[in-house]
């Protein structure tokens, strides 16, 4: 099949993409649990069926930012000059 | 007949367990929103492996699934968290409260479930027709987000049982 366009590019941005997945990870572990408990204790005053909410809201969020980062990670790449991923022109 | 008996909290904790992301534990009875989010990251992965032979740079939009995989256990876990926040030896425990537990966690649990079933295999066949296809990529988006409201659902159902627990007192 084809080769992948731009070997040489791909080598140093699999080590963005490997540190902002990491980062994605650890948020989306650490963001709905933290904001679950410090929202109890310190907004909600121990409510903890809002402290619930606030957390998915928080988890949503992050994912949120995951897929607007993913979409402009694309349109970096897009502008760099690279082919466009539509079928094929070749 | 009293209205506590001593084995009122197994019902607590086994709602803690079914609704928990026990990921070490794949049991078969526990941790279903575990089960449907491993399920959904293993299907929606075996696609982007596919996905990345081809064309490598479109992995980061095609790891959505798996993320969203990611937050329907987050959803498990919160819910678990909720409960054990209201489980307390030294208040008394009716077997009221033990059922509402354990079925706010079997709701939240097993629509969980469902949802990562769902985002799996959406996941690995909209993956796979994004090599070919850009376009699909919203639409993919779209199937997501409605796969996951499912276990969105599960979680406000839960939340909402878990308020009508009181501190009733054992007559």
């Amino acid at each position: 099949m084809s080769v992948s366009s731009g070997t040489p590019p791909q080598t140093f941005e699999q080590g963005g993409v490997l540190l902002k997945l990491v980062i994605f990870s650890l948020s989306l572990g650490i963001v709905p649990i933290a904001s679950y408990f410090a929202s109890e204790k310190y907004i909600w005053g121990g409510n903890s069926t809002f402290a619930a909410i606030t957390a998915i809201v928080a988890a949503n969020i992050v994912l949120v930012a995951y897929i607007i980062s993913s979409l402009r990670d694309d349109q970096a790449e897009r502008e760099a000059g690279k082919p466009p991923e539509s079928r094929k022109d070749r | 007949m009293s209205y506590c008996p001593p084995y009122a909290p197994f019902f607590g904790f086994a709602g803690v367990a079914s609704s928990d992301a026990l990921r070490e534990y794949a049991d078969q009875t526990l941790g279903w929103p575990a089960v449907g989010a491993a399920y959904g990251t293993s299907k929606a992965g075996i696609g982007i492996a596919g996905l990345g032979q081809f064309k490598p740079e479109l992995i980061m939009k095609s790891l959505i699934p798996v993320v969203m995989s990611g937050i329907i256990a987050v959803y498990g876990l919160v819910v678990s968290v909720l409960i054990v926040g209201g489980l307390d030896p030294s208040h008394d425990y009716p077997l009221y409260s033990g059922f509402l537990h354990l079925g706010a966690g079997l709701a939240c649990g097993l629509t969980g479930l469902a949802a990562g079933y769902a985002i799996g295999i959406v996941g690995d066949s909209c993956v796979r027709a994004y090599v070919r296809e850009s376009k699909v990529f919203v639409a993919m988006v779209l199937i997501l987000i409605f796969a996951e409201v499912l276990g969105l659902y599960g979680l406000i159902v839960a939340l909402i049982m878990n308020t009508k627990v009181t501190d009733a007192k054992c007559s």
